[in-house]
């Protein structure tokens, strides 16, 4: 069958409004459980999947996939407004929308997230339609210790979010490194730090810590400093995001789409750490370096953009492989395989009518977000007005429900009020939050694949240069740091 | 403050090395290969951490007398602290309170107490949405998103 | 307090109310406890039967996912709630027959639970990549003798670990922990990249994982562990290749409670799940995945999970491999 015979077979199956209808009913689901922290885009694909059962098979996974891309944008709304990430993707998000909102332009970074959202999310769905088959086959060669390349390399963006003192980011990250050990051990299942509990076994949960991290100081410090806020007014602000400024944040965006299609590709990273690198990338390339981390749109720009970027490249392996890069797309193979699909090589042959439609759904719901996203923003324009501290109980009451739903488990709780008092002290000391959150996700994968390589080589540590891609990484990771120490000594000199 | 910082990291640093990591992490004695040990990254982190401690120390001696980021200044430190200490009070009774009351009506009383707490000045307002927010959450979690949301003993919604 | 009481109390909040009627049960949703992710193999089972069980009881179930070291946290939550029936637990071999018998620490027992049914079972198989040149279950058997080989599982204490040791040690590999290498991974779709991308030569693991790789020619069975050979697996059985205990090592799903759940409550889901299983199209939704569906009573039930249990605790003793710390 040549190319347009499956293009023209694609759209006589999502041809119809039916199609186009569970796409734009997936985007609002998506947006609004996105914006609502706890539920996030992993939660709201999950509760959606069993709608889906009934449905169509190409209706159902489109509406899946509207679900996902609109999680991953909604999750930018609490976190610009209340400092809260409705989804771990968009904490990158915070460090530059929170600001902006305080300064009363929530509207404007809202705005920008949009924006970057659709364009990521196009460029990502027009990376896979073309490079699917080519990004899958280099996605298969990511043993191990290519793995641990790449993510020491990322280990180095800690650099970028580290604010002031990179000292201080490197201790932030250390303790975050730390905390992700506690649990079962990944090679002899023995006990680290868990005291016999079992709550502690299955380790941190990765939203309690995030949730905590974030929110909960907010909380703690208008207890501390109950009329610290007056005379910053924060609201949605009438200024919108100009076209001027989209070009100028164009080049980031671009970049943190294509740094999102590549991370995306490959599984087992995911969105978050997309989102950091794309944000440290845009920082490092920006001249107005300073003003990162203080309300800078280009910010907000790149971290929407990276992890946007993310979400129709993970589908690349999916399709093309049959292996889920993340939990959603995991979810995702459920639905095909409810339907008798299996994701895989074959699918491209048995099934091609369904992967095109599956294109030309995906580059309608670009389209679709840029319309919801719009209207969402101005549904959530009464946050911004409420009164501070009416505001942080519901965000703490919001938190408790939110963190519960994660996991249906109260401890978790516990460690979102413990994480809360850590990142108050933290911010008393001024040490950065975002280097402990990189640290946390990516300190288990490093590790773990540090010791699957060892496991591999029989302990022999020339397998960690065992082929192109690795040397690729190191290098990048070499460079990375000589520019930092480079940059370092620079500051120091010039403040001695 | 920085040098605190860095006197703090390496206590904690030996405190781990020479405490921790021996007795709360567990390894089997068959381990072949040091680099495979369930004990080698929290020694490496440990390490690394009194690195940076040592760090911070130094660098934090030569710039003495500047450079530090300050915090913003209140105007009631010492009832600043009690209203932190009530905070933490507040947290740890939501917290053992939440499975014998149900989530809805702890986070009712938690509601209130941190609006009375920050002192907010719509008491009125404060007071419809502690009621309000805790409820529209429960029907939205349980029965939108059916989560099986605590719910106590003693009395239990619908 | 300790801390360990904890999940107690979460999961006595979750189902407690003054001591109900038990003529009514069920009076209000019962919780039920999925200890695996979401789009996991218990998690899909559990779901799936979550509709014609839902008809069956007349009831609202209320599915909940409490994930954590390989199914312990979540049956922690189910050991420790008050045994009413209204917190049930989605038991699986990993967290029920793998686990206790190789993890000494598992803060609980098989003693602790009071099974239902069981009422799907799933055999496994062994694969390997098509171009690894390994055949059948001989290449592979004398390729860990020879050079060595590695296989990789969802992690330590999964069934996939141990399935893969009893199968070698079944085909007479003389001490399979120093020749297979185990690359435990985190979770099992990470499991099957592994053997996908040459990490790992072979894993044993459910059929319902391995179905569409198989089928689109990414990885080749050496062995399935049935009586007879499964559809869809172009693979001899164990008993065919005269490895008859080997149909032991199957993958299950069950229903458990508390160990003093009261008996007309286990009497209840008796007759529910004897109706939730005979509808047609879960029947028909979990065979295409490769499962047989099977209904056990109660007893019948305690025996099978107490049979396996033993079979791979002898094997765990025999090898040295159980977990102590």
């Amino acid at each position: 069958m040549s190319l347009i015979d499956s293009v023209m077979a694609g759209l006589a199956l999502v041809g119809n409004w039916e199609a186009f209808l569970s796409l734009a009913i997936g985007v609002v689901i998506g947006v609004v459980g996105g914006a609502i922290p706890g539920i996030s885009a992993t939660m709201a694909v999950a509760l959606a999947l069993p709608f889906t059962f009934p449905m169509q098979p190409i209706n159902g996974i489109l509406l899946l996939l509207g679900v996902y891309k609109g999680g991953i944008f909604g999750g930018s709304i609490p976190a610009i407004l209340i400092k809260t990430p409705g989804t771990p993707a968009s904490s990158a998000t915070i460090l530059d929308g929170h600001p902006m909102a305080e300064r009363g332009e929530a509207g404007r970074a809202l705005g920008m997230a949009l924006w970057a959202s659709c364009t990521a999310d196009f460029v990502s769905n027009l990376a896979l339609i073309f490079f699917a088959g080519f990004l899958a086959s280099f996605a298969l060669s990511f043993g191990p210790p290519e793995f641990f390349a790449l993510i020491l390399f990322s280990l180095t963006i800690i650099a970028g979010v580290s604010g002031e003192s990179l000292l201080r980011g490197a201790l932030s990250a250390l303790l975050g490194l730390l905390l992700a050990t506690i649990g079962l051990d990944l090679v002899y299942g023995t006990n680290r730090f868990t005291f016999g509990d079992p709550n502690l076994m299955g380790g941190l949960n990765f939203i309690a810590v995030l949730i905590g991290l974030f929110a909960i100081p907010e909380v703690i410090n208008m207890v501390w400093h109950p009329t610290g806020h007056m005379g910053k007014v924060q609201k949605l602000g009438s200024k919108w995001v100009t076209f001027a400024e989209y070009k100028r944040c164009f080049r980031s965006i671009i970049r943190g789409s294509f740094i999102g299609v590549f991370l995306g590709s490959i599984p087992g990273i995911g969105a978050a750490p997309a989102a950091f690198l794309s944000y440290s990338e845009a920082r490092r390339k920006s001249p107005n370096k300073a003003n990162f981390g203080k309300g800078e749109i280009e910010g907000v720009a790149a971290s929407e953009a990276g992890n946007n970027g993310v979400a129709g490249a993970t589908l690349i392996p999916l399709l093309a492989l049959g292996v889920p890069g993340d939990v959603i797309t995991a979810i995702i193979i459920g639905a095909f395989m409810v339907h008798g699909l299996q994701p895989g090589p074959m699918m491209f042959v048995l099934n091609v009518d369904i992967i095109y439609g599956l294109f030309i759904g995906l580059i309608l719901s670009s389209g679709i977000l840029f319309v919801v996203g719009g209207l969402a923003i101005r549904g959530f324009r009464p946050v911004a007005d409420i009164p501070k501290r009416i505001l942080m109980p519901m965000v703490l009451v919001l938190c408790i429900y939110g963190v519960f739903a994660v996991n249906n488990n109260i401890f978790d709780v516990g460690v979102m009020f413990v994480m809360g008092w850590v990142g108050f002290v933290m911010s008393r000391y001024h040490i950065p939050a975002a280097p402990f959150l990189i640290a946390f996700i990516l300190g288990p994968l490093l590790e773990d694949n540090f010791r699957q390589s060892m496991l591999m080589s029989g302990g022999s540590p020339d397998i960690l240069l065992r082929g192109p891609i690795t040397w690729f990484f190191w290098t990048l990771t070499v460079i990375a740091i000589v520019a930092i120490t480079r940059g370092t000594m620079r500051a120091a000199q010039s403040e001695g | 403050m920085q040098v605190q910082l860095g006197i703090g990291a390496i206590i904690g640093a030996l405190f781990l090395i020479l405490y921790a990591i021996p007795y709360w992490v567990s390894s089997p004695s068959n381990v072949r290969n040091i680099v495979l040990s369930p004990l080698f990254w929290p020694y490496i982190l440990g390490g690394l951490t009194a690195l940076i401690g040592l760090a911070l120390v130094l660098t934090g001696r030569q710039r003495l007398g500047g450079g530090d980021p300050v915090n913003e200044p209140i105007d009631d430190p010492r009832q600043g602290m009690m209203r932190l200490a009530a905070m933490a009070v507040l947290m740890m009774a939501t917290f053992w309170v939440m499975p014998w009351l149900g989530m809805v009506w702890t986070s009712m009383l938690a509601f209130v107490a941190l609006a009375f707490l920050v002192k907010t000045r719509h008491p009125a307002t404060a007071f419809i949405c502690a009621i309000v927010v805790p409820l529209v959450l429960y029907a939205f979690f349980a029965h939108v998103a059916s989560v099986a949301i605590p719910q106590g003993e003693l009395v239990r919604l619908p | 307090m300790k801390l360990r009481h904890l999940g107690a109390f979460c999961a006595m909040g979750l189902g407690l109310a003054a001591a109900p009627a038990l003529a009514e049960y069920p009076e209000r949703p019962i919780n039920m406890i999925i200890p695996y992710g979401a789009g996991g193999a218990t998690d899909i089972s559990a779901r799936t039967i979550a509709e014609p069980l839902g008809t069956a009881v007349g009831g609202t179930l209320v599915m909940s996912n409490i994930t954590g070291a390989g199914g312990a946290t979540g049956s922690v939550a189910v050991q420790n709630a008050k045994p009413d029936g209204y917190t049930m637990l989605f038991a699986r071999v990993g967290s029920h027959s793998v686990n206790p018998a190789m993890k000494a620490t598992l803060p609980y027992t098989l003693d602790d639970y009071r099974f239902v049914t069981v009422y799907e079972i799933n055999p496994v198989a062994c694969a390997v990549r098509p171009d690894s040149g390994i055949e059948s279950m001989e290449d592979l058997v004398s390729l860990t003798e020879s050079e060595g080989t590695s296989y990789s599982s969802s992690g330590v204490g999964s069934m996939l670990h141990l399935a893969a040791v009893f199968v070698l040690d079944e085909f007479g590999v003389k001490d399979p922990l120093e020749k297979a290498t185990h690359i435990p991974q985190k979770g099992g779709g990470a499991a099957a990249t592994a053997v996908l991308n040459g990490t790992a030569t072979f894993l044993c693991t459910n059929t319902s994982a391995l179905a569409s790789f198989v089928a689109n020619g990414q990885l080749k069975p050496l062995m399935v562990t049935t009586d007879e050979p499964v559809p869809g697996f172009d693979a001899p059985s164990a008993s065919s290749l005269g490895k008859s205990d080997l149909t032991q090592l199957v993958g299950w799903t069950g229903i458990a409670g508390p160990d003093d759940l009261p008996d007309d409550v286990a009497a209840k889901w008796g007759e529910w799940m004897a109706e939730a299983a005979g509808n047609e199209k879960f029947v028909e939704q979990m065979t295409a995945r490769g499962s047989v569906i099977e209904v056990m009573s109660p007893e019948e039930a305690n025996e099978f999970i107490e049979t396996q249990y033993e079979t791979f605790r002898a094997l765990v003793d025999k090898l040295g491999m159980r977990i102590e710390g």
